[in-house]
């Protein structure tokens, strides 16, 4: 766990504390322009950026590239990730996505056959929020320089200002939302890749969102979300709280987590709030309408496990209440665990 | 004869323990002119006569000083002064104005003349738990800013009765200035609480009636809470047990007197004395071969945490009761700080205590009890904190001027404040892991800053561990007070608390503990290290490094780390074969988490290395079936220690030693093995258990000695969470010994975390000096 500092390291994109360094570092320190027409740009480091078009309209945008392994797992493969990411992404700015730009490396020797079902499953993600694959490419390289394919979708969505969601408006007294179980993902990829043979139980929860932000917009107000994806829900909690200035109370007895996603990561030591999810949203939302957005999600196809898991306080860390009693500091996962228990 | 006029100023425990009194009384008896004062933390005092006289007033003030009192310094300014000044010598108020290394005393146990009046039904003390004097009683638990005066203290909500006041004005009277004086017409009320006060007239031996019913009473004290219930049987301990969600951790108990503590443990003359001192800590005692305290109390250990009373409620609480001993464990939840706030026990504990036998006292420092185990027949601390804290440690060979403050690592967490030549190391604080103690810790830090008139910090350091909650605070300090971080390996913060106490400047240790994250982003826990005064060391070998499948699990499950060192060795069916015969039960999720860890371990999968002994002995414990997972720190080697001393130290293991990166390194895969073929074999687990032991203690000597060699340098020290363990300490002794090393252990310090803070302070000093 000694990085050497000059060079990349696979810890730079585990999504933790490291990779929001050289974030900051590399990418912020030598981009100038930033933003368009004083939208949501590139410093806000939001799920997707927004550009003004005109008083009232803003354009979404956002772009996202996939490189799974394996590129089939249980409860889904890498098409539906890379429709389903970037479309969640322009989801919880409370816009619905209207299109994706789809661009696929694939590695010379590629099936055409998985091809073909990569592509349909993409479809088929783009279907259930009604979007459309507008444009795209595709380049074929060596398969010595790739292993399997790279695809990198840019999606869009055009809305109203007013019902932008940042990650950074949650506000104390707010109650926090998630509209799932959590860990599903991480923990499907992670058995599945190491060969743990868990393939009937874990299923990744790989889905599109929109129709939950949807549903929630319609009977409530969200002040702050984001779609919790690597790094898990300790990091998009953290990131949403540091955003605002704010912290959270969270009762562990609420937060959703299927029995065969805790045995597992009970079994590697692996905390299950740090790996990645593919289809729920965290956010928050009023005091006074939460149990009727909570609701309006729970009817919703994926959102039927969704809870209310504590709220927010001025406190400034994430807090979670034990169901052994007492109180564990959530924090940003930084790369790999490091044993800390003498 | 010339006339001078001399200026002293007084530093050390100067305040708080009858030092104004002493000094006036002195003055009055040489017929000497002038005033005494405190002044910020510390004392002057303005004398003046000839010079032979004043110079015999300082010898006097040396050799008539309080016994409670310590003197660091004393500076002396003296002047010719034809026209004297003062026409009588006085006690004058307070002032605000310096700052040097002085401080408050710290608590001390009730004084014989206290205690003989709590006894005596004429006194105007009698039956009043909160006697107190300049003696003894509590000081550092009480204070909440120096001067040492009552209206700085908790006391300041209790004004003085006619009877108690005339004590406090009269320099002659032993409670002269005593800040924490009071009777029960001013001070205190203790009362028994359930719903509510419950009306008696004798809440205290009504408490010890319900303790004896049976039931578990919170008694809130001095500087926190206790729990306490009785010992003679196994029902109640098994309800506290029970209710607090600890099954096998062991329990301290309160022995009314030595001569009752003598029925069921056995002491040394100085054990004895340790526990009778006025700090009156809990003593890690043999168990007795008549031990009949219930087996509850500490489960399969062969000692028991032992102290006597310290407060006037303490002693008044055993006048009633025939029970030989109580316990007296922190009222808290695990990892959690121990509750002191009346409002926060009836609420927190109400799933636990019975009654509540609370007082209206504030405790503002909260301090836990001290604890001391003795290895080699010296005593070394396990937690040192209440009647300790705030004494210093004298750092004076350290050359440095800048204040630093030095946050710890993790678990058993103390910080320390470095200035002026003298380390501070706060009481204990803890699991820094939980919040609520993170909490406590920024308190704790503002307070000792305030009580050691610290008001600038040159640099803060922290340990290596990247998630560290006090390496993080660390990080958020040193921004807040634009200093300088500095981390430091966490082995390296061990030897150097140890190399500062002995006021060495080099030597070579043994690091032997449970985790510290390490240069190499490996788990350390079992070196070689040497170091001097520069604040840099170097480290030569130990054990050899070892998958942690899992990370911490394999702490929690030590059949993982078992497993994960086998792994190493043995023929992966082999070893699949006998985890699932053997150990399928000491798995949480029983033969498929033997599969799915055997795959962790194939594919490398979520797996630290470490080279902790902790873990070595851990594993050792589980393969010889002694524990099979672990309910509280230290558990399973502590297990193991208790079997291996029925062993008769006659088998022997021969330890394999590998070279790797010019490191010589102990190989525990086939230790390990080694320990699995005896038992297979029918070889007693005790004569194992020994054995084992030894050949880690003796392979780890002899590396010591080697690089000791190669420095030219005869002083090996060794620190770390397992040289609590007496046997490993002594086989290690014995080693050096008899090379001709000197060895060296912990004395005032701890050789667990508890002193890794002041370690870190030693090292930032070195690196500083100038
Ligand atoms: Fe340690
Ligand atoms: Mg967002
Ligand atoms: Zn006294
Ligand atoms: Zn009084």
């Amino acid at each position: 766990m000694a990085y050497n500092d000059d060079k990349i390291n696979m810890v730079h994109g585990a999504g933790g504390e490291v990779m929001q360094g050289m974030i900051s570092d590399i990418i912020l320190n030598n981009v100038s322009k930033t933003s368009v027409n004083g939208g949501i740009g590139l410093e806000a480091l939001d799920d997707s950026a927004t550009i003004p078009i005109d008083d009232e309209h803003v354009i979404v945008t956002t772009i996202d590239s996939h490189t799974v392994q394996p590129l089939f797992f249980p409860g889904g493969d890498i098409g539906r990730i890379s429709a389903a990411g970037t479309l969640n992404d322009i989801s919880v700015m409370g816009v619905k996505p209207l299109s994706l730009n789809n661009a696929m490396v694939i590695s010379e020797g590629f099936e055409r056959s998985d091809l073909e079902k990569i592509v349909k499953s993409m479809d088929e993600t783009c279907q259930e929020v009604g979007a459309a694959i507008i444009t795209g490419d595709t380049k074929v390289i060596d398969s010595d320089k790739l292993d399997g394919m790279i695809i990198a979708t840019a999606g869009i969505g055009v809305g109203k200002k007013e019902n932008i969601v940042s990650d950074a408006g949650l506000k104390v007294g707010n109650k926090v939302i998630i509209t799932g179980s959590v860990g599903d993902h991480g923990m499907a990829i992670m058995s599945k890749r190491e060969g743990f043979g868990y393939e009937t139980e874990l299923k990744s929860d790989v889905a599109p969102v929109w129709g939950m932000v949807e549903a929630a917009q319609k009977v409530g107000t969200i002040t702050a979300m984001k779609d919790p994806t690597r790094g898990g829900i300790a990091n998009a909690l953290n990131e949403m709280a540091n955003k605002a200035n704010v912290g959270m109370r969270l009762d562990e007895e609420r937060i959703p987590i299927k029995p065969e996603v805790e045995a597992v990561s009970d079994m590697l030591g692996i905390d299950p709030f740090e790996v990645a999810n593919e289809g729920k949203i965290v956010m928050g939302v009023e005091a006074e309408n939460a149990e009727d957005v909570l609701q309006a999600i729970q009817k919703t196809k994926y959102g039927k496990d969704a809870q209310i898991i504590g709220e927010v306080t001025d406190k400034k860390h994430v807090i979670m209440e034990t169901i052994i009693g007492g109180e564990r500091l959530i924090e940003p996962p930084i790369a790999d665990p490091v044993p800390r228990v003498c | 004869m010339k006339q001078y006029t001399a200026n002293l100023l007084v530093d050390g425990i100067v305040q708080g323990v009858g030092f104004r009194p002493t000094i006036y009384r002195l003055a009055k008896v040489m017929k000497l002119n002038g005033y005494v004062r405190n002044m910020g933390n510390i004392v002057e005092i303005v004398v003046q006569g000839t010079y032979d006289d004043i110079k015999l007033f300082i010898d006097q003030i040396q050799e008539h000083k309080p016994i409670r009192s310590e003197i660091n310094n004393i500076h002396v300014d003296i002047h010719e002064q034809t026209t004297p000044k003062y026409n009588d010598f006085t006690i004058v108020n307070s002032s605000n104005e310096i700052s040097g290394t002085a401080v408050i005393p710290p608590d001390m146990s009730i004084c014989d003349e206290c205690l003989d009046e709590i006894l005596d039904t004429n006194n105007q003390h009698y039956y009043y738990p909160f006697t107190a004097c300049t003696n003894c009683g509590p000081r550092f638990t009480i204070i909440d800013e120096v001067p040492y005066d009552r209206k700085n203290t908790t006391m300041k909500k209790f004004p003085l009765c006619k009877h108690c006041n005339q004590e406090y004005t009269n320099p002659l009277d032993r409670r002269y200035h005593a800040e924490a004086t009071c009777c029960p017409d001013c001070g205190p009320e203790v009362y028994l609480y359930k719903d509510g006060k419950i009306p008696t007239r004798d809440p205290i031996r009504q408490t010890s009636q319900l303790i004896d019913e049976g039931n578990i009473i919170a008694i809130k004290g001095i500087g926190g809470t206790h729990l306490v219930c009785k010992t003679s049987t196994d029902d109640a301990i098994e309800k506290l047990r029970e209710r607090l969600g600890r099954k096998t951790q062991p329990f301290a108990c309160m022995t009314p007197d030595i001569q009752t503590a003598s029925l069921f443990v056995t002491y040394t003359q100085q054990e004895k004395e340790v526990l009778q001192s006025v700090a009156k800590p809990i003593v890690v005692l043999n168990k007795s071969p008549e031990y009949n305290l219930s087996p509850q109390l500490s489960p399969n250990l062969h000692n028991q945490g032992v102290m006597l009373p310290y407060t006037g409620l303490h002693h008044l609480l055993f006048k009633y009761t025939l029970e030989p001993a109580y316990v007296m464990t922190s009222a808290n939840m695990p990892g959690n700080p121990m509750l002191i706030d009346n409002k926060e026990i009836t609420t927190k504990l109400e799933d636990i205590a019975d009654y509540y036998l609370l007082h209206d006292r504030k405790i503002l420092n909260r301090c836990d009890d001290s604890v001391i185990r003795f290895r080699n027949n010296k005593p070394s601390f396990i937690r040192r904190s209440r009647g300790y804290v705030p004494k210093p440690f004298d750092f004076t060979k350290i050359n440095t001027t800048k204040n630093i403050l030095a946050l710890g690592p993790e678990l058993d967490v103390t910080f320390s404040i470095l200035k002026e030549g003298k380390c501070y190391p706060s009481q204990h604080i803890g699991n820094t892991s939980k919040y609520k103690t993170l909490e406590f810790m920024k308190d704790a830090i503002k307070h000792l800053l305030k009580l050691t008139r610290t008001d600038k910090i040159d640099y803060i350091v922290a340990d290596m561990h990247p998630e560290f909650n006090t390496t993080k605070l660390a990080k958020e300090l040193s921004k807040k007070y634009n200093t300088e971080l500095i981390q430091v390996q966490h082995h390296h913060a061990h030897a150097a608390s140890l190399m500062s106490e002995h006021q060495l400047d080099e030597m070579v240790a043994i690091t032997a503990d449970g985790v510290g994250y390490g240069e190499d982003g490996n788990i350390w826990g079992g070196e070689v290290l040497y170091l001097n005064n520069t604040g840099e060391y170097k480290n030569h070998g130990g054990l050899t490094l070892q998958p942690m499948p899992g990370g911490d699990l394999s702490t929690k499950y030590p059949i993982r780390m078992a497993m994960g060192i086998l792994y190493n060795i043995m023929d992966t069916e082999e070893l699949r074969n006998l985890m699932k015969t053997d150990y399928s039960d000491y798995f949480k999720y029983g033969e498929k988490e033997v599969d799915i860890t055997l795959k962790q371990l194939e594919n490398n999968f979520n797996t630290a290395q470490t080279s902790s002994m902790g873990r070595v002995l851990d594993s050792i414990s589980v393969l010889l079936g002694i524990s099979k997972n672990r309910g509280y720190e230290g558990e399973c080697s502590m297990k193991l220690e208790s079997v291996a001393r029925e062993g008769f130290d006659l088998l022997k293991i021969e330890p394999i030693y590998e070279i790797k990166n010019n490191k010589t390194l102990i190989n525990t895969s086939k230790l390990l093995y080694e320990v699995v073929k005896l038992m297979k074999s029918g070889v007693g687990i005790d004569e194992i258990a020994c054995a084992a032991q030894r050949t880690l203690a003796e392979a780890l000597s002899k590396i010591a000695i080697n690089t000791a060699k190669a420095y030219n340098t005869k002083i090996i020290g060794v620190t770390g969470g397992v040289f609590y363990n007496e046997y490993i300490s002594k086989v290690v002794k014995e080693t050096l010994t008899n090379e001709g090393y000197t060895y060296i252990q912990h004395k005032q310090t701890c050789p667990g975390d508890g002193s890794v803070s002041m370690g870190q302070c030693a090292i930032a000093g070195w690196k500083t000096q100038e």
